[in-house]
């Protein structure tokens, strides 16, 4: 059984509000830098850079994380990139590590490693599009979407229009 | 129908048919371009001591029903029309608008050349004006020496606390005059509501533990309320998530250092296109404001603009850089008017949400 819990309109005004207080936290986006974890983190990387530009007319890097090599529940895959990943330095940036969902925050453990190795950034922020619940190490999400509590059985799906054709978040079970 | 005059402070009379009540009357006269609505704007009381000139050409052919008031009694001077629809039906129809404005003793005027009138009003901007049975000099003497009142939202605010019990999240609505619209959207999203006076203090409003407060909309002046507000709201913008509206919006921006400026022509309708600035996307809102805030003493240091007016690029929303405290010009809760904007109000509970954290 599926159904949707944010639908293309609130995606919409989460990401605004995600926007607009991160500007509030960083008092303003000197130094901002966002950070997408792959696939759908950084299309809101994306999404959230566009609002920033429109706001304050200033360029914010985007990069993209891919965080396989580093994850800690599967065999290590030798395609996948181990070493330092952005086109751009991390270090005494306040970064943003943008994802759609947190759930044991494994990924988000991996994504700070995958993220070390760029310097000394001055601090590290977490945006999620959706917050479920159980966590498994001692993580927590500085700017959420959403805050969706869920069953250990339940998953989460969240559609971005960049890679499946809409706008939205849905609990399956 | 008995013939009457609209006349107004500049000399100009206009002969038309009385409808409604048959009472004499003076107030501001200011012109309203929405088509539909008339009850929700005639009930609003941002209105209050005026006469309101709908350009529309008929109104009142859905009648009264008991959905659409904005406040519970209406406030405003007299009701001019072209014409004023004789028959009027609708399922939720309770009452003509003549015999509602007959109840309310409220005089209206049909006849009248209104797009002659919204002409002379957008050159002139508002003037006195007084409907009367006689336009002779003696009437034109009365109207020149009335002195309206500058106490607007003290006539119209409540002057105790009062309730509006839901089950959820808490919210003080401070009321300068507020419309029924800001109530029912937070109904709808079981806000636990507190109407406080507009006089309300920061310690007030703090030891009732809100969420989140609303600043009303309201008629008037923003310069003239007392200072006192100005420093309530710079008090409480720092402590919870403020959402100001209309009026709200006017004094949210003075709190914080801008001016305000008298609009000319007005803005009085359901039809101006307005850009939300951070998605770049064009939303329509209905609106009623005599007053703008003037873009070159926002802070930018300090405040963000968030909404503009594509006609006339007057400021329509602002938002403090380092607090969640935001407000538009427009009217969010869409009565009457495009309901798009209600959306707002999601983004208030939202911000609410946010800043108490999660509930488990």
């Amino acid at each position: 059984m599926q159904k949707e819990v944010v639908d293309s309109m609130a995606m919409k005004r989460a990401l605004t509000r995600i926007t607009y207080e991160i500007i509030e936290q960083n008092k303003g986006v000197r130094n901002v830098v966002l950070v997408g974890i792959k696939t759908r983190g950084v299309y809101l990387a994306e999404r959230i850079a566009a609002r920033l530009e429109q706001l304050e007319g200033a360029q914010i890097p985007v990069g993209e994380l891919d965080i396989t090599a580093f994850r800690d529940d599967q065999p290590k895959d030798d395609q996948a990139p181990s070493s330092y990943q952005l086109a751009f330095s991390v270090a005494d940036k306040r970064v943003v590590l943008v994802d759609d969902v947190l759930y044991t925050g494994r990924t988000i453990r991996a994504a700070l490693d995958a993220l070390m190795g760029g310097g000394r950034p001055q601090s590290i922020a977490l945006a999620v599009l959706v917050d479920r619940g159980h966590r498994e190490l001692p993580i927590r999400a500085d700017f959420i979407g959403k805050n969706i509590p869920t069953a250990l059985q339940e998953r989460i799906k969240v559609s971005v229009t960049e890679v499946d054709g809409r706008d939205g978040v849905e609990i399956i079970n | 129908m008995a013939d009457r005059y609209l006349i107004l402070e500049d000399g100009s009379a206009y002969l038309g048919e009385g409808f409604g009540s048959p009472a004499v009357s003076t107030g501001e006269i200011v012109f309203n371009t929405s088509m539909t609505g008339y009850q929700e704007i005639i009930t609003n009381q941002i209105y209050h001591n005026q006469i309101i000139a709908f350009t529309q050409p008929t109104i009142g052919s859905y009648g009264i029903n008991h959905d659409s008031y904005e406040s519970i009694l209406p406030t405003v001077k007299g009701v001019v029309v072209r014409d004023v629809a004789s028959i009027s039906t609708n399922r939720q129809r309770r009452w003509s608008l003549d015999q509602y404005l007959k109840q309310q003793n409220i005089p209206g005027i049909s006849h009248i050349d209104t797009r002659h009138l919204a002409k002379q009003l957008r050159a002139s901007g508002p003037m006195k004006a007084s409907i009367v049975d006689v336009a002779d000099a003696h009437a034109f003497d009365q109207l020149g020496a009335t002195v309206l009142t500058n106490r607007q939202v003290a006539a119209v605010a409540t002057p105790k606390p009062f309730p509006n019990p839901g089950t959820g999240l808490n919210v003080v609505v401070v009321d300068f005059g507020l419309k029924h619209g800001i109530l029912r959207e937070l109904s709808k999203r079981a806000c636990n509501v507190t109407v406080l006076p507009y006089t309300a203090t920061t310690d007030e409003i703090i030891n009732l533990d809100p969420d989140g407060v609303i600043l009303s909309t309201g008629p008037g002046k923003p310069q003239d309320l007392p200072e006192s507000v100005l420093t309530m709201i710079q008090a409480i913008q720092k402590r919870v998530p403020l959402f100001a509206i209309g009026l709200g919006h006017e004094l949210f921006a003075m709190a914080n250092g801008a001016t305000i400026i008298k609009l000319a022509p007005e803005h009085h309708g359901a039809n101006h296109p307005i850009r939300e600035v951070i998605t770049n996307q064009i939303i329509y809102a209905s609106q009623g404001q005599g007053f703008a805030v003037n873009p070159d003493s926002v802070d930018r240091d300090k405040m963000i603009t968030t909404f503009v007016d594509l006609i006339d690029g007057t400021i329509q929303g602002l938002r403090l850089r380092d607090f969640p405290a935001f407000s538009v010009q427009f009217f969010p809760d869409g009565a009457p008017g495009p309901t798009e904007t209600r959306d707002i109000f999601n983004e208030f509970v939202e911000s609410m949400q946010q800043a108490r954290g999660p509930m488990w």
